[in-house]
């Protein structure tokens, strides 16, 4: 019970954030796409930043075990196919499952949309589960991580990515203020 | 702007510090914690029994897994309800989250006591096997051999549970012949390994 009180304040957190950094919004999501507003890759590249050294410097610091983590399963093809089904989906209502909940929460109707295809896909996959299922289980790598991928230490694969995070973040930054 | 700045500076140097800061992991060299394992084999608590384990899937019990650790075709063939299938050469490279108890199975209970032990080895505490395999499921929760002398509730008890999970209960002493064949049908499946 307690659990779900506080992953219910974690939710709701989490729901004030991508709605105060404009998460919302279809034509902003959607724009990401296009390449012209780049909110949605703002807002990924720093939570993930945050998160990233997070666990790295919490678990260092005995804070926490990081090795307890869990980390999901790689399926590469089925994987790579959700993921066009789930871009494709995204782009044409503009909204993730995450930032239809709160485009609903602020009154948006493309919320409510958005949240209808999610329930009738979910209860689709599910009813087709037992004929999709091989085509769900193939291709497994098991928790495949960056620097189980590259064999480099983990260190400096934070290192690496906090780099690449913070060079597109200055990149965008510039972009904004620019002509 | 410029608390952007700071921030952005800040997570440079905490992300460059990162390769400096030695071994994330306090776990990584978790050698085979003998004493432990010896504790928890002398208590009984590495293992479940079959009824045991029938009783948590049907009651859902929060965060139970039931593994069977078989390779896939046998999975197909016979599986226990709820159970996914992790094989042995799959179950070091598997993540186990901290609040599940895994409960592992194999044929005969051989294999599932020894993943318990690789389990324990890679740090997961929270594994328990059915010592008794599938062997045990069919003996004691899909077929039972009713005591003829239990107390009706008891008997109840173990119907329902039985019938729950598609069985039906056999009577003891009475029938003797059906018994014996049907404890021959359950030796002839031990016999298929482990």
């Amino acid at each position: 019970m307690n659990d779900l009180l506080v992953a219910g304040g974690i939710g709701v957190a989490f729901g004030c954030a991508l709605e105060c950094a404009g998460l919302g919004d279809p034509p902003k999501l959607a724009g990401q796409f296009y390449l012209r507003d780049f909110t949605v890759l703002k807002v990924m590249l720093s939570a993930m930043l945050t998160a990233m050294l997070g666990a790295f410097w919490g678990g260092r610091l005995g804070m926490f075990d990081s090795a307890a983590f869990y980390v999901p399963d790689t399926y590469l093809l089925p994987q790579l196919l959700g993921g066009l089904v789930f871009g494709l989906g995204f782009v044409l209502s503009g909204l993730c499952p995450g930032t239809s909940c709160v485009a609903l929460a602020s009154g948006r109707v493309e919320g409510a949309a958005t949240m209808l295809g999610l329930f009738a896909g979910v209860l689709l996959v599910g009813m087709a589960f037992p004929a999709i299922e091989p085509f769900y289980r193939s291709t497994p790598y098991g928790p495949l991580t960056l620097q189980r991928l590259t064999g480099l230490p983990y260190g400096v694969m934070v290192a690496l990515v906090t780099v690449v995070a913070v060079s597109a973040l200055t990149w965008i930054a510039k972009r904004e203020t620019g002509p | 702007m410029k608390l952007v700045r700071q921030l952005g500076i800040s997570a440079l140097a905490l992300g460059l510090g990162a390769p400096f800061a030695g071994s994330l992991f306090r776990t990584q060299p978790r050698g085979l914690d003998l004493d432990s394992i010896a504790r928890a084999i002398d208590e009984g608590s590495d293992h479940v029994s079959a009824r045991q384990l029938a009783e948590w899937i049907r009651d859902r019990r929060p965060g139970l897994r039931v593994i069977d650790v078989r390779s896939p075709a046998e999975f197909r063939d016979d599986p226990i309800p709820t159970a996914e299938n992790v094989p042995i050469d799959q179950l070091a490279k598997s993540h186990f989250a901290p609040g599940q108890t895994m409960v592992l199975y194999s044929q005969e209970g051989a294999h599932a006591g020894q993943a318990w032990v690789m389990l324990r080895s890679l740090g997961v505490t929270q594994a328990v096997f059915v010592p008794g395999g599938l062997a045990d499921w069919r003996d004691e929760v899909l077929y039972p051999l009713l005591p003829p002398n239990a107390s009706p509730a008891e008997r109840a008890r173990i119907e329902a549970l039985s019938h729950y999970f598609g069985g039906s209960p056999r009577i003891g002493a009475e029938q003797g012949g059906n018994v014996a064949s049907a404890t021959r049908i359950g030796h002839g499946s031990r016999r298929r390994g482990c």
